[in-house]
């Protein structure tokens, strides 16, 4: 049953690109069972090979349904209502007139959505970002130096919870923007901004004298401490992706009535 | 690339954490706030470009935008959508950079920011058109829909533009952008001479 094994151990590239013609490609549909199928075949992917917990899954299929219902609701609304004055009016909701044929649109819509989002969990739940760094550097010949700046800005982020508690201090301790209120809650975040981001690049220049100090960039390539392998594997994943979609694609057409 | 400086990039980079940071809630709110009320997640959209405006409008050097971008894609990776914020964050970059690439990095005015993010907003209009089958929505929505969207982005260029002029006042980034016209041959040292 599992032949495709864990989906976490491929190439985050084909994991993350190789949905993108699928994408588009439901982009472009205007039925409901075309993109319904897609959702389905990427959740049953996810459900085996994505090694999630059944709680995330059962999440995602929660989410799923509930966003089906609220976005055929919502779309079904903004539905320009001479378009589908010709079907039949289902109930009246305050003077507005709820159609069939809005709500239809609305669900294509609505069905639409969730087979995009199923196609980015794929990628995205079973790929780490730092990850796809790695991908990019040593498959797509990204410059190293740029991969390892954005691997150097992860680390960034718990920095700036720091620098935003001295900034607080600070700015507490010279009575700025003092005083209770919304209003004043407002100033007195707003007035955090500038500081941060000129912390932040501060820190930044320090972190790249060290690097140059330590010769970051001095050769054309390097070696690297995690390396991302791209096999034959990925090929017949990729291929299995497109595969998938267009069988979903075949298999909608026969079912829909000519 | 041997012609760009560390300094460049960690400074790109720090930008672009920045923004990460401030995307991962949104790529939290706006899948289902775009789901459920799409006039509400039209004022958003302009979020993703403060991070490239500023960038360029504080370095004035070719590549700012899309390598803040960058960065910023892969911090908010830690989201629903994952890696593919990666891709979001790189079209807009990409498209806020197209302009200053079309003028050749010449142009720095503040005219220009607002013309690309005029342009930059019709064209995610476009392809939110096909995906959102925005021609089957009444006309009164839809034209709430493009103004709320387009002042979105004219707000937060502008608000892109005023924080790059706040921190250039503050004298970060200073010999790492080109000379500004206001600024003292004496002021800019270059890079190697600090």
């Amino acid at each position: 049953m599992n032949g495709l094994g864990d989906l976490r151990t491929y190439n985050p590239l084909v994991k993350v690109l190789g949905p993108v013609p699928v994408m588009v490609y439901v982009v472009t549909t205007r039925d409901v069972l075309t993109p319904a199928l897609v959702a389905l075949g990427a959740f049953a992917v996810l459900a085996v090979a994505g090694r999630q917990s059944p709680r995330v899954l059962a999440a995602i299929a929660g989410g799923a349904a509930a966003l089906t219902v609220v976005m055929t609701f919502s779309f079904g609304l903004l539905t320009d209502p001479a378009l589908v004055a010709d079907t039949t009016v289902l109930a009246t909701v305050g003077g507005f007139e709820v159609r069939s044929g809005a709500l239809a649109t609305g669900l294509a819509t609505a069905v639409r959505t969730v087979a995009l989002m199923m196609l980015v969990l794929l990628g995205g739940l079973t790929t780490s970002g730092a990850d796809v760094v790695r991908a990019m550097t040593q498959q797509l010949h990204l410059p190293y130096r740029v991969g390892y700046a954005a691997l150097a800005a992860l680390r960034f982020v718990p920095r700036f919870g720091h620098e935003l508690e001295v900034i607080r201090g600070a700015h507490r301790v010279r009575g700025v923007a003092p005083g209770r209120g919304p209003v004043v809650a407002v100033r007195r975040q707003a007035g955090y901004v500038v500081p941060l981001l000129a912390g932040g690049i501060r820190h930044a220049e320090r972190v790249s004298l060290a690097m140059d100090a330590r010769g970051f960039g001095a050769h054309p390539t390097r070696t690297e401490r995690t390396v991302v392998p791209f096999g034959a594997r990925d090929v017949v994943l990729l291929l299995s992706f497109w595969a998938g979609a267009a069988a979903c694609a075949v298999l909608a057409a026969t079912l829909t009535p000519a | 690339m041997t012609s760009v400086t560390t300094r460049y990039l960690m400074t790109c980079a720090a930008i672009g954490a920045a923004l990460g940071v401030l995307l991962i809630p949104a790529n939290f709110v706006s899948a289902p706030l775009a789901a459920a009320a799409p006039m509400a997640y039209a004022p958003m959209v302009g979020l993703w470009i403060i991070g490239p405006v500023l960038a360029l409008a504080l370095l004035r050097r070719p590549g700012a935008a899309v390598l803040t971008t960058f960065v910023a894609g892969v911090v908010s990776s830690a989201s629903p959508v994952g890696v593919y914020s990666i891709v979001t964050c790189l079209m807009a970059g990409a498209a806020v950079e197209l302009a200053f690439l079309v003028t050749r990095y010449r142009v720095w005015r503040p005219w220009l920011f607002f013309v690309d993010a005029l342009v930059f907003g019709a064209a995610y209009i476009a392809s939110g058109w096909v995906a959102f089958d925005m021609g089957s929505m009444a006309p009164v929505v839809l034209v709430t829909f493009v103004v709320l969207m387009l002042g979105s982005f004219l707000a937060c260029t502008w608000l892109g533009l005023f924080l790059a002029g706040r921190l250039a006042r503050a004298g970060v980034a200073r010999g790492l952008a080109p000379a500004r016209g206001s600024a003292t041959p004496a002021e800019v040292v270059p890079d190697a001479a600090r």
